[in-house]
């Protein structure tokens, strides 16, 4: 198993490395770039309001690039079978559920990289940082949420990729057919809200994606 | 001797257009095994239940004595595969492709790997989307081949390929045999590519198959005979008739028959008929036969 794990690895290095190095480099870079107004040479530190929005500004980052990271290297975990029509993964002597965990297992291992970027980035930022009185750094709090959010954003596209056209087709259906129900409730001035309750159902907490709402924040009170 | 493959009352549709309503095949251990058809005839649809990439209807699949598609994961273990098209990820090289294959199946013979990249001149470097069709057709054998399967399933491997590829690939595929006893299941609908190889046939149209045979069965039982004299209707012939028309010019009518052997014109002469003349078919000739044949009773 470790050794198809290594080869599945492999080849998903070679198909995704573009989208690992410019993630990690960005994971590394935001952390940095967010705290840049904490203290310069040239001038002063910012006060705490400041450093704050400044901080809170840069936190929309995390998300997107979890996001975008998670949507990419599913994409990737799944093009190259897609295009051979799957014959290849399907003759390979394992059971299918196995395959696919591999396929995953080594998206993952891959996204580890902006993830642990993401750590250092921040563990980095706080230490050169002098922060205002009453700021304390959150680094690894901050690299574990944005460790979940690109693990959720990934599981998710990985699933939604690696269905046919049709299952794709499903899904959208389901989305089209809530918006159908919402518009003609609206019509007939009933009181049903089905996209605010999918809304609330979805990104308010505990639902699968809480994580990527709210404030995303490397230093805070 | 057993069966490397078996098939049995195998029922399978796709959509409207497309059924194999009941299928028996039966593919001994050890045979290179033709799988004729022409193209469209559910030759690789057949392939695709054997292998469990589809799933049949009803009917029972059974690979190296396992059943499918239930065991598929024993079972492709033992397979090594090619299909009608090359599936392989473009931007991956030669090397990592080997490297990719080993890594799945237990028996892979690495020096095996290495002699046939060697003779097929394969360069280890290059990506397979740069590769020709011959050299990915040539990939695609050395993957099949370094598995050490007891079974090769074969989808038109030599299909648009040039002679002299398609002499290597036949060439290093009775060489594997003879050194493995393994079995061969080819599917083509190069009829003389086959007949030189083959051990076993069987053709297939429509879904259905029309004949499976020994190769010298099938190849001196198929005869284009000149009769004289035959009734319209004949009862019981101890061979298969196929076709049976009027000769042109002159008397007599062409008949094509199968399953014939030299004592059988003596059937004629009890019903009041004779032979004038016996011709050999080669296989291409037979096959065409055999599918006016079926077409023609499937019309009636």
């Amino acid at each position: 198993m470790t050794a198809m794990f290594r080869a599945v690895l492999s080849s998903q290095w070679k198909w995704s490395r573009l989208i690992v190095v410019f993630g990690t480099v960005a994971a590394f870079a935001i952390p940095l770039l967010s705290l840049q107004g904490a203290a310069r040479a040239d001038r002063g530190a910012l006060q705490p309001q400041e450093l704050l929005r400044a901080v809170q500004s840069w936190g929309t980052a995390y998300p997107l690039l979890a996001t975008a990271l998670g949507l990419l290297m599913a994409i990737t975990a799944w093009a190259p079978d897609h295009r051979g029509r799957h014959i290849h993964a399907l003759t390979l002597p394992l059971e299918r559920w196995r395959y696919v965990l591999l396929r995953f297992g080594a998206g993952f291992a891959l996204l580890a990289a902006p993830i642990a970027a993401v750590v250092i980035g921040s563990s980095l930022a706080a230490l050169t940082a002098t922060l205002p009185p009453g700021l304390q750094a959150y680094p690894i709090a901050l690299a574990v949420r944005f460790a979940l959010a690109v693990f959720v954003a990934y599981a998710v596209f990985f699933a939604v990729s690696a269905g046919t056209a049709r299952t794709a087709g499903i899904i959208l259906g389901i989305i089209a057919a809530l918006i159908l129900v919402q518009i003609v409730a609206t019509i007939a001035n009933l009181d049903v809200n089905l996209l605010s309750t999918a809304q609330t159902v979805l990104l308010l907490g505990p639902g699968p994606l809480a994580v990527f709402t709210g404030r995303w924040m490397l230093v805070d009170v | 001797m057993s069966d490397a493959i078996h098939l049995e009352r195998l029922h399978y549709r796709a959509g409207k257009n497309f059924e194999i309503p009941n299928l028996d095949l039966h593919v001994p251990s050890g045979s290179i095994y033709g799988f004729l058809g022409p193209n469209g005839s559910g030759k690789t649809t057949t392939i695709r239940l054997i292998l469990g990439l589809l799933r049949p209807l009803s009917g029972r699949i059974t690979v190296l004595g396992l059943s499918m598609p239930g065991q598929h994961a024993h079972v492709l273990g033992r397979v090594g595969y090619v299909p009608e098209q090359p599936h392989l990820d473009a931007s991956l090289t030669v090397r990592e492709l080997i490297d990719f294959q080993a890594a799945f199946y237990p028996r892979w013979d690495r020096t095996r790997a290495e002699e046939l990249r060697q003779r097929f001149e394969l360069d280890r470097e290059h990506l397979f989307g740069r590769l020709s069709k011959g050299q990915k057709a040539k990939l695609m054998i050395l993957l099949a081949l370094a598995q050490r399967g007891d079974l090769l399933v074969l989808d038109e491997p030599t299909d648009g390929l040039d002679p002299v590829v398609r002499r290597d690939i036949l060439s290093a595929l009775i060489t594997y045999v003879s050194e493995r006893d393994a079995t061969i299941f080819i599917s083509s609908h190069l009829v003389h590519e086959l007949e030189r190889v083959c051990d076993w046939v069987a053709v297939m149209d429509d879904g259905r198959l029309i004949t499976e045979a020994p190769m010298e069965k099938l190849k001196h039982g198929t005869k284009r005979l000149v009769v004289i004299g035959a009734p319209a209707e004949i009862v019981n012939p101890p061979f298969r008739v196929l076709t049976r028309e009027s000769a042109n010019g002159g008397g007599g009518e062409n008949w094509v028959v199968g399953d014939w052997e030299p004592g059988m014109t003596s059937y004629f002469e009890g019903v009041g008929a004779s032979v004038r003349d016996v011709i050999d078919l080669d296989l291409e000739d037979g096959f065409v036969e055999l599918l006016r044949s079926f077409r023609g009773r499937t019309r009636r």
